[in-house]
């Protein structure tokens, strides 16, 4: 049998669907006149499940799996773990120390632009939108913290 | 008749306030600029500026968010037609023919058919709008906990019937969204779900995070910069009027997107988008010349930028007299509402007549802003279009994550924004639209109150939905519309729908 994009899709959903119910556990179903909070996540849960099973049924009319295309992937990957990072410094570094590192870093590393075009596209921008946020919208962004 | 339209002249006189027009301006420049840039929509653009919004009073933020929505309709027409790339979902149709005339250098031409339909069928929608919205809300008021419950249901089971993908992809999406937004402490009997011991997820998982992940970050994660071509096609300002002909064959389009548009905007769904794809399949099917439409036909421009203009002003229906998102966008523009304390629904028009009237008055400004700026700018826009999209995406990453962040000042929310950006990469590889997993997010608190009343009212009665002539109409439509799609599923039929996914797919192909 050849692997479908939508054999993987199902499953997953499926594994998904079996994980909230086994979430659930503890949460009250209550009764039809008095419905608790696990009553409706559990009959969406099983829905996701069933769901789930007639994409893998009807699977044979999905691509095959090894034709999805990954060729970006690389990107995507650089891309989000460049983000990632930013995230995980955002509070500590503050805004403009962040920001500038990571367009500078998607720029040089992800893009391979000219290190000295894109660190005076990145100085301008960041600047200008921290004081974009600070003065004229009067929302002052996050800035250097020691406080890890 | 006479009360609506002493009420909307008092929405003039809010509208015309300096301070309003000032932001009526600002939603419909930046909203234009959303629409022109591909890679960010109208959804990510609002959810990026809403804690712009946080300083303002709630007409003014509601009159700036809507012209952004509104706004990014007008604009992604421009960068469809000259560089034959979809600024925002919704001008996708706009691809075929615009960038055809384009190419034989009607470029102008287009570009002003579009803006010119844009702005009748966006006062079109306005005046059905002032018209349909103030006697819905008053039916509203009648409505109970089955009848909102039923009216959620057929949301969700009509966007389903009308979403490209199939009904089983669309129901997945609807239930994670769903299930994403049962996160958080229930309401009803304050039990902690699905929260991990984390804080910050009691409240829920933000609309804002979710929407900002799946639909900004998820498509700049599917977008590596190499692909994006930026052959832009610059026109001359003498060349911008059409030709009588050209007037001539774009005038029962537009009507006709007008109408359709406003029809299909008031069901929930991603209206603007379905919408565009109808009127151009419509438009196909009456013309005398079907074999032009791909070759640069008037029409295949006309009928679908007015449609989906339409589309953007009749979601506002449902959610301004019912309380009830159409689509992600609305969803976020009821968020914005709420953040200002005021709860968009049937009491909106009588506890809040300036908000909604000033509202209404400014879209009709707007739209006539959105054409003095479409036109003139045209220049401004192609100079915007031609920066590489290797800078563009580094700026929009950092909106992103400031816009998410400003909401509730919480970095789990932009952790959040960054699996939900990794999630709506995966499921465009798998070829799963996004959408409904918002509406499901969104509508999921409501539609679990909503049932757990009926159930408690009716002392777990399940024919509470059948007694009640209103909930009983709803449902019976919802079936209808299962059984459609089911004889499809079963006899594994192509319909109008597969056949509007295939235009799309080789559309982006392209």
């Amino acid at each position: 049998m050849n692997l479908r994009a939508d054999h993987v899709a199902g499953a997953a959903f499926i594994i998904f669907g079996a994980t909230v119910l086994a979430l659930s556990g503890d949460l009250p179903t209550g009764q039809l006149s008095m419905p608790g909070s696990g009553f409706l996540p559990k009959i969406v849960a099983t829905l996701t499940i069933v769901c789930g099973l007639a994409l893998i049924a009807r699977a044979g009319e999905s691509a095959p799996y090894s034709e999805i295309p990954w060729s970006d992937g690389k990107h995507a990957a650089m891309v989000t773990a460049i983000t990632a990072a930013a995230i995980a410094l955002y509070e500590h570094f503050g805004f403009i120390i962040t920001m500038g590192l990571m367009i500078i870093a998607l720029l040089i590393l992800v893009e391979r632009r000219n290190p000295l075009r894109a660190g005076a596209y990145t100085i301008s921008i960041v600047l200008f939108t921290y004081v974009s946020f600070a003065y004229g919208l009067k929302t002052p962004l996050p800035e250097l913290s020691f406080s890890f | 008749m006479e009360s609506t339209l002493l009420s909307l002249a008092h929405g003039f006189a809010i509208a015309f306030q300096p301070d309003n027009l000032w932001y009526a301006f600002l939603g419909c420049l930046v909203g234009t600029l959303v629409g022109v840039l591909p890679g960010i929509g109208p959804l990510s653009g609002i959810s990026i500026l809403l804690p712009v919004t946080f300083g303002l009073n709630a007409t003014q933020a509601v009159i700036m968010l809507a012209g952004i929505y509104y706004g990014s309709q007008y604009g992604g027409s421009t960068t469809s037609i000259l560089m034959r790339i979809p600024g925002e979902a919704s001008s996708v149709m706009t691809c075929i023919d615009g960038n055809a005339m384009a190419k034989k250098g009607r470029a102008g031409a287009a570009l002003c058919i579009a803006a010119v339909g844009s702005w009748v069928a966006g006062t079109f929608g306005v005046i059905m709008l002032t018209m349909v919205a103030p006697p819905l809300a008053t039916i509203a008021l009648k409505f109970g906990p089955p009848e909102y419950t039923a009216l959620l249901v057929l949301g969700l089971i009509f966007l389903a019937y009308m979403s490209s993908t199939s009904l089983v992809r669309t129901l997945l999406m609807a239930c994670i969204g769903l299930l994403l937004g049962m996160v958080g402490i229930d309401n009803m009997t304050g039990h902690f779900r699905y929260s991990f011991d984390l804080a910050e997820l009691g409240d829920g998982i933000g609309i804002v995070p979710v929407a900002v992940g799946l639909f900004g970050l998820g498509e700049i994660l599917s977008t590596p910069s190499h692909k994006v071509v930026g052959d832009v096609i610059s026109p001359k300002l003498r060349e911008l009027l059409p030709n009588r002909q050209e007037w001539r064959e774009s005038i029962m389009p537009i009507a006709r997107g007008s109408v359709l548009g406003f029809i299909i905007g008031i069901i929930p769904g991603s209206a603007h988008i379905i919408s565009s794809f109808l009127s151009y399949a419509l438009e196909r099917r009456v013309s005398k010349h079907p074999e032009e439409f791909g070759k640069g036909a008037v029409a295949g421009v006309a009928g679908p930028e007015s449609a989906n203009n339409s589309a953007s002003t009749g979601a506002f229906v449902p959610m301004l007299a019912l309380g009830i998102p159409t689509g992600p966008i609305t969803a976020v523009l009821i968020g914005a509402l709420m953040i200002h304390g005021i709860n968009a629904g049937p009491q909106l028009v009588t506890e809040h007549p300036d908000v909604f009237w000033g509202f209404v008055a400014s879209m009709y400004v707007g739209n006539l802003m959105l054409l003095a700026l479409n036109l003139p700018l045209v220049g401004l826009f192609v100079t915007v279009l031609r920066i590489p999209y290797a800078y563009l995406y580094p700026l929009i990453i950092m909106f992103c994550i400031v816009g998410v962040y400003e909401v509730s000042h919480s970095i789990v929310d932009v952790w959040i924004m960054l699996i939900m950006g990794v999630l709506g990469y995966v499921l465009r590889k798998f070829a799963f639209d996004p959408a409904p997993l918002v509406l499901g997010l969104v509508i999921a608190p409501l539609f679990e109150q909503s049932l757990r009343q009926s159930l408690i009212m009716s002392n777990g009665n399940y024919f509470i939905f059948f007694h009640r002539p209103i909930a009983l109409g709803l449902l019976i439509v919802c079936v209808i519309l299962l059984g459609l799609s089911t004889l499809t599923f079963i006899l594994k039929r192509k319909d109008w729908r597969d056949k509007l996914a295939e235009a799309e797919a080789g559309e982006m192909q392209q």
